[in-house]
């Protein structure tokens, strides 16, 4: 029990409760809720060129997102009647217009095909209007052609790009970008990332330097070079919104490790357990209630899905779900909880439980009428809070008994073990173990995966056994995984030594793990107190620290990657009392943010790992004659608070997010826009791979 | 001297209103008598099209205006110069009307329109089969599409001009034509949708693209209707002559005039067509008559027929011999000229005009409006861009500019606006220009539509000083350049042969890009100006020209078009634009044998790789035949075996599914580097075989078929099958571990601890105990795990022994051990005082 109100707590409660309040100074950053406001807008326009009432038939995968710009009474506004889920059956509707809303797949298509002919057999008359997700594509023209349909659709586009989740994130919510770029080798989603970072331009500025790492994301850059060029350029530059300093893309294959690990700060952890599907996580009513406060209603559109049971199906009893939004908006406490380290979200819990109780005393200190009437008037603040605590709680009394089982804990050993490459063998007899025990496929996999590139592969024999074990435990159907998961482009398991003909691309996707690990500074020893950890990204994984934000870092926090902060403080003899609360983001150490100079001192660290590393200045913003990156960087200033942007091409988790504000915290004048093609875990990357999500249809024998 | 602005003011409503008649040009004897002719006129001073009326008889007499054939129709600038003759060939004509940019579309009975520019080429679009099939017997053609009547008297509606499919609008349920008909375009109805007002018997339809509401009004049948610019009112011409003007929603009537009571005018009623938004013009051979809200009317009268061209701000008449227009006076002209008038700016006029005579009055006028006098210099600007001759525009602005002199702070803007606005207007105004545009149509307009219309009409210089004048892009107005150049340039200038034909090209693919370069036109599109050059059978030039492009969206379809195939490929991989790769593929894919389609991708290499991996994600969804073929012809073992595997995943069919993995085993056994998924998948079909044996012996009660390994087992166990279970195990080499495990979790689930305890005692545990007691108590079983407690490791008994519940066994464990310590805790942490006092018992029995 912390003592209420000791003037360090106070204090760390102010660091935490109000981050942004520190930099109200600044300018501020780019306004995402114009994001927002354009894909609602978009939407309104789509409809609204369909006259009189439409049944909207939906795309499961475009719900979701949907849901994060729009909501149910929206679209009624705008003539929908009925809404039903795109999949195979026949369609009922009872009114003349069919508006289908879908992304360009083939299995969409077919399935609208399917219900056009259907109607045309019971000789009903609709009309048919086909709005596609981000743009008109040729294929599905040549689809419905080949279905003979091609007459009866008209078909338009709904250009829905970044969505906003949180304050400094935007994310495509495409959550199959993973697996068409990197397993199918499509790469539909490098293109749509592309024209959707040029939309952000538009918005907010250009790119002065784009950095990279890794083979897609330099075809990205590329790409994103080529737009840029084609921008039509400003008429007067000096009106100009300017708000990026520079554009960090990663690809995901940079850094496969991280989303294999379990997270383990709170959001992460929610998502790793419970799932959260485009910021709604689906919880049992009675972790909801029995207050439902104002962010909990399901106002996410159609969020009632029929047929998308989270993950977290297996894991908890099975009473009535619902679903809820997880946002900072409208849960101040949950901006608080979200980026903690779940060890010491009990503790925040509990003080701000006892703040609050503070906060309601004061009502007996009410003397006269008009504190009375002051407390009133913050009343309302108070019971949301009151709410938000006891979803949190229960949250949280959820978690904990999924964090104390063997396989959890077994997994995270395992993990931390093979993170530090000690006695390797032993892990992988221990993953066997897992299998023999029967535990979560993808968990196992995981741990397959992450042996595999921190080792530098696994002895071929023991592989073989361990996958042959694999495939008998978890059925033959997923041979196809692991062949992907073994072919290039991924290679994340990989046998050790290579096979004899080593292919080119084979072999230069091994990962430099062990060198990486004290080049970029991954494992911090002495894990004894969360806490002090706080000092560093890695307290995001409890002792190490993700490779793709420490590559961020090499951009923009050089110092952060060479050593700790903490430590570096601990020198100066003014240091913060050593009481577990030291404030590591309060003024004493905000240090102010260093220009962008590229890769600059970590170029051996870069070329040492596979893919391409890019660095560059947009050809558009080259002023003719000597191209010198070097000298267009522009220093920012206390004044001029610059943004920089990191680009996930094929996701990131909630952790790294968590890290990069971290990272935001420790400077001034440089903020972050963390922008991604969806968020992922560990669990839906294999899920994907696998092609087990929930709808895909295929497996039915598991 | 041009006449005083209120030269050509007519007063009505006692003086309150006036309109104003202007000649805009002086066309005597220019263009034929339109009687004889249908006529189109395009709005915001656009051309006329003219086409013989075939209903009527022509004296063809010598020396008379040359008679048009049939199958002709001619275009005139409101200038009366003849601009293009176009000729029809196909069938009868319907219907002609003007688009939004100043294009001509004529429509046919068969339902089949051409949308022509000005320089006489043309798109050719049809309304689909039905029209084709019943006819087309009357259209409506407004700014941004069509609405076609057709045969059985249904309405189509077209939207836009690129070839849209045509739209049933809600049938009308008519049985005979209407009357008259006339529609709403939708950017002026409240649904923003089109609507068709149609006059049967007595009444109205308005018909739109989900329903027909009768209006039931009993004053018809109407022998013209017309809607007003904005959509909001109504004219309509009844049989008795009487010209009704109401509301869209017929809920207020707003004017009622007899027409049969105008004198001197005789024929029928030509046209009726509204003059802006409140008044409404009636026409008949040799008089224009408009008449006003309150049925006051004014009389305009010609030497002949006229045709009464409706613009927003007012009317433009064709007569014989002069373009006229009409319209209200514009506030700000009249509260200058207004005759008495003392508004701020009539004074600030007259005070500038006092001052231009060196007069002291002016000083006294402006000192007298000094409140007013921003507002007073904002309406002399704007009675500027009212007038039509240079000289009183000159004057206004003038007076504006004097007034604002005495403004400490005024926004100049407006005047420079103006100023530029007007000297763009006075020069297309000109006769051999012939765009008699106004102000308010060239604000509503815009510019570039301006621009647009000058260089359609291959004014290219003037268009881009405009553009240039105007700070605007000159890139629209250099592309069209490019593209009559080409058409006018012939290949070889000088020389023969090829090499001549090559320079010719060099020559004006040089002289484009110079163009485009010196003038800034860096956005221009190459591939619209190559597109034209390969339309025009220029190959080599399209070639040439295409290299300029930066847009690989655009230059892909014209190099297909060209058969450069492979070229197009790689600039479609190149663009990273998926969809436009797959554009490539499947025009392709149509068009080339299989093997040379194949070929071009098999050859490509790394470069064209992506396009490969995008084929397949398409064959495997779509045509899974043709990737069969495809990894077959390229010996992609590996993944012709997953695809089969994909295939069998989802089979239902139990000897289909053994077979096609089978199959998958087949051409994985074929590639050496892949004996270990060979083997597995071998290992698959055999226990796919194994467990259809099981179910046939289980008599189809129980489902094997598709299970893992795992689940086989263990669905034997639970039903009793141990001896089958123990066959699966040996068959695949089923580790004791594992097999351990399975056992526990099967056994406990079916609650049979007779068995678990056999099988425990069976052999030695490999996998321990203490799994069993754990798994027992968390399945919540712990009495009986009890029993596997004393086969753990010693000293872990007493704390399972606390975790199945069991504190006395823990105690006497302790006991055993002679753990005082242990005990200890085990007192403190009891549940409750009997068990504490038990375990005092026992801890007293310690020595």
């Amino acid at each position: 029990m912390a003592a209420p109100s000791t003037p360090n707590s106070t204090k760390d409660e102010q660091r935490v409760h109000h981050p942004s309040r520190l930099e109200q100074d600044e300018e501020p950053g780019p306004d995402l809720s114009i994001l927002k406001e354009i894909g609602k807008k978009a939407l309104i326009d789509s409809l609204n060129s369909v006259n009189g009432a439409k049944t909207l038939v939906l795309d499961n995968s475009i719900a979701g997102p949907l849901g994060l710009v729009t909501d149910v009474s929206l679209l009624k506004h705008h003539g929908v009647d009925k809404m039903f889920w795109l999949e195979s059956g026949p369609l009922t509707s009872t009114t003349t217009n069919v508006v289908y809303l879908c992304r360009p797949l083939i299995r969409n298509i077919k399935i609208v095909a399917d219900q056009i002919k259907g109607h045309a057999r019971e000789s009903q008359k609709h009309a048919y209007t086909l709005i596609l997700v981000p743009r008109v594509s040729t294929l599905v023209k040549r689809i419905l052609e080949e279905e003979g349909v091609l007459g009866e659709v008209n078909i338009s586009s709904y250009n829905l790009q970044f969505i906003p989740l949180a304050e400094d994130v935007v994310s495509l919510e495409n959550d199959n970008a993973f697996k068409e770029i990197w397993v199918d080798g499509d790469e539909t989603s490098i293109y749509d990332s592309a024209q959707a970072l040029v939309t952000l331009q538009r918005l907010f500025g250009p790119f002065p330097r784009v950095l990279g790492k890794g083979n897609f994301a330099f075809r990205l850059s590329q790409l994103l070079d080529k737009e840029s060029t084609l921008l039509p350029t400003n008429n007067d530059p000096s009106v100009a919104p300017d708000k990026f300093d520079s554009l960090i893309i990663l690809d995901r294959r940079v850094d496969m490790i991280t989303p294999l690990l379990t997270q383990l700060t709170y959001e992460g952890l929610v998502d790793e357990l419970v799932g959260i599907k485009n910021s709604y996580v689906e919880l049992p009513q009675s972790v909801l209630a029995p207050q439902t406060g104002p962010g909990t209603q399901p106002t996410a559109g159609p969020s009632s899905s029929p047929n998308a049971p989270g993950p977290a199906g297996v894991l908890i009893s099975r009473d009535k779900k619902k679903k809820h939004n997880l946002s900072a908006s409208t849960d101040p406490l949950f901006e608080e909880l979200r980026d903690l380290n779940f060890s010491a979200v009990g503790k925040k819990l509990n003080k701000v439980a006892h703040r609050l109780d503070e906060d309601y005393k004061r009502r007996h200190q009410a003397k006269t009428v008009a504190q009375l009437k002051d407390f009133v008037g913050k009343l309302g603040g108070l019971q949301t809070e009151h709410q938000s605590l006891g979803l949190h709680t229960r949250l949280s009394e959820m978690l904990v008994p999924l964090t104390r089982t063997t396989e959890f804990n077994k997994s995270l050993e395992i993990q931390q073990n093979l993170l530090a490459s000690y006695n390797v063998a032993n892990q992988i007899t221990a993953i066997e173990d897992m299998i023999a025990q029967g535990a979560e496929m993808q968990i196992v996999l995981r741990l397959l995966c992450l042996a595999s590139i921190t080792s530098g592969g696994i002895k071929t024999k023991i592989l073989e056994r361990i996958k042959r074990d694999f495939l008998q435990a978890y059925g033959y159907h997923l041979l196809p995984l692991l062949l992907s998961l073994t072919a290039p482009p991924l290679c994340i398991l990989q046998p050790n030594p290579l096979p004899a003909p080593t292919p080119y691309e084979l072999a230069a996707s091994k990962y430099p793990f062990a060198s990486l690990r004290k080049s970029l500074r991954l494992l911090i020893d002495d894990i004894d107190n969360v806490e002090e950890l706080e000092n560093d990204i890695s307290y995001v994984y409890s002792g190490y620290a993700p490779i793709s934000v420490r590559l961020v870092q090499c951009v923009a926090q050089k110092g952060g990657v060479l050593s700790n902060p903490a430590l570096d403080k601990a020198d100066k003899p003014e240091g913060e009392p050593a009481d577990g609360t030291v404030d590591v983001s309060s003024g004493t150490t905000k240090v102010q943010a260093h220009p962008i100079v590229g890769w600059k001192g970590f170029e051996d660290v870069l070329a040492s790992m596979p893919g391409e590393t890019v660095d560059f200045v947009p050809k558009g913003l080259v002023p003719t004659g000597v191209v010198n990156p070097g000298s267009i960087v522009r220093t920012s200033s206390r004044e001029q608070a610059k943004t920089t942007a990191v680009f996930f091409l094929g996701g990131c988790t909630y952790t790294e997010i968590a890290a990069i504000r971290w990272v935001a915290k420790q400077n001034i004048g440089r903020r972050f826009l963390i922008a991604t093609t969806g968020i992922i875990s560990g669990r839906s990357v294999v899920e994907r791979v696998a092609g087990v999500s929930p709808g895909s249809g295929k497996d039915a024998s598991i | 001297m041009v006449d005083h602005p209120t030269a050509s003011w007519d007063a009505m409503q006692d003086g309150k209103v006036f309109y104003r008649r202007q000649q805009v040009y002086n066309i005597s004897n220019k263009l034929p008598k339109l009687d004889d002719f249908v006529v189109a006129g395009c709005k915001y001073g656009g051309p006329l099209a003219l086409m013989r009326d075939t209903s009527k008889m022509v004296v063809i007499a010598r020396g008379s205006a040359p008679v048009l054939s049939r199958s002709q129709i001619q275009l005139y600038s409101p200038a009366g110069e003849s601009l293009l003759i176009l000729s029809w060939d196909q069938g009868k004509v319907i219907k002609f009307g003007w688009t939004a940019d100043e294009r001509l579309v004529v429509l046919n009975e068969e339902g089949v329109y051409r949308v022509y520019d000005l320089q006489g080429d043309y798109q050719q679009y049809t309304l689909g089969g039905e029209a084709t099939e019943l006819g087309v017997i009357d259209a409506h053609i407004h700014d941004n599409g069509l609405v076609a009547m057709i045969g059985n008297l249904n309405l189509l509606e077209v939207k836009g001009w690129e070839g849209g499919k045509p739209l049933t609008l809600a049938n009308p349920g008519l049985h005979e034509p209407p009357s008259s008909w006339t529609i709403i375009p939708p950017d002026f109805t409240i649904s923003r949708h089109v609507e068709v007002l149609l006059s049967v018997d007595s009444t109205i339809y308005i018909v739109d693209n989900l329903e027909n509401v009768d209006q039931r009004i009993s004053r018809g049948p109407f022998t013209h209707l017309a809607a007003s610019p904005n959509g909001k009112s109504l004219a309509l011409l009844s049989h008795s002559g009487l010209l009704w003007v109401v509301s869209t929603d017929f809920q207020r009537s707003l004017a009622e005039f007899n027409t049969n009571e105008v004198a001197g005018v005789d024929g029928p009623i030509r046209q009726v067509q509204w003059c802006a938004n409140d008044a409404v013009i009636v026409s008949w051979d040799g008089l224009v008559l408009l008449v006003g809200p309150f049925g006051d009317t004014l009389q305009y009268f010609y030497s002949g027929s006229s045709y009464v061209i409706p613009e927003l701000d007012g009317v433009r008449v064709i007569g014989p011999d002069a373009c006229d227009f009409i319209q209200k006076v514009p506030a700000s002209t009249l509260s200058i000229f207004k005759p008495g008038s003392t508004s701020p700016s009539a004074t600030l006029y007259d005070a500038w005009e006092n001052f231009s005579k060196r007069s002291p009055k002016a000083d006294e006028s402006i000192r007298s409006i000094r409140p007013d006098l921003a507002t007073a210099v904002d309406e002399c600007i704007d009675a500027a861009g009212q007038e039509w001759e240079p000289k009183w525009q000159r004057r206004l602005l003038n007076a504006a500019k004097f007034g604002r002199s005495f403004l400490d702070l005024h926004n100049p803007n407006d005047f420079v606006n103006m100023g530029q606005a007007l000297k763009v207007l006075n020069a297309v105004r000109v006769w051999d220009i012939g765009i008699p545009i106004t102000y308010s149509q060239y604000n509503y307009t815009s510019s570039t539509h301006l621009v647009n219309r000058l260089t359609s009409r291959n004014l290219h210089l003037l268009a881009l000083r405009i553009s240039t004048y105007l700070s605007l892009k000159p890139d629209p107005v250099l592309k069209h350049w490019a593209c009559v150049k080409i058409t006018k340039s012939k290949p070889s200038a000088t020389g023969t042969g090829r090499d001549a034909e090559l320079q010719g090209d060099d020559e004006v693919c040089r002289s484009i890009v110079e163009k485009f370069s010196t003038l800034g036109g860096g956005s221009v599109s190459y591939a619209d100006i190559a597109k034209k050059a390969w339309e025009v059978g220029r190959l080599d030039l399209a070639t040439k020209l295409l290299d300029h492009e930066q847009h690989a969206s655009d230059q892909v379809p014209l190099l297909l078009n060209m058969k450069e195939d492979r070229l197009a490929l790689i600039k479609a991989v190149d663009s990273g634009d998926t969809d436009l790769v797959y554009h490539v593929l499947l025009h392709l894919h149509k068009r080339l044998p299989l093997g040379n389609f194949f070929r071009v991708l098999e050859d490509g290499g790394e470069r064209l790789a992506p396009a490969t991996r995008l084929l397949q994600v398409y064959a495997r969804e779509q045509n899974r035949e043709m990737l069969r073929n495809f990894y077959y012809s390229d010996d992609r073992r590996v993944e012709s075996a997953t695809l089969l595997l994909e295939e069998a995943a989802v089979m239902t069919d139990q000897g289909a599914k053994i077979d096609t993995i089978k199959a998958a085993q087949k051409f994985l056994s074929e590639d050496k580097d892949r004996a270990f998924e060979a083997k597995m998948v071998d290992e698959n079909a055999k226990l796919l075989v194994l467990q259809r044996q099981l179910e046939k012996d289980a008599e189809g009660r129980i489902d094997f078929f598709g299970l893992s390994v795992n689940e086989t087992i263990r669905t034997c166990l639970v039903n009793g099958m141990s001896k089958k279970a123990d066959n699966v195990k040996d068959a695949f080499k089923v580790p004791d571990k594992r097999f351990w495990y399975i056992k526990l979790y099967a056994l406990t689930s079916i609650r049979d601890f007779e068995a678990l305890d056999a099988f425990a005692k069976s052999k030695r545990s490999p996998i321990g105990y203490e799994t069993f007691v754990r798994h027992l108590i968390e399945k919540g079983h712990s009495k009986e795990a009890t029993a596997f407690v004393p086969r753990c490791d010693s000293n872990r008994r007493v704390d399972l022994y606390v975790d199945c519940g069991d504190w006395r066994a823990a105690g006497k464990e302790c006991k055993e051990r002679g753990d005082k310590a242990k005990m200890e805790q085990l007192r403190k942490n009891c549940p409750n005082s009997l068990l504490a006092r038990e375990l005092d018992q026992l801890a007293a029995g310690m020595k």
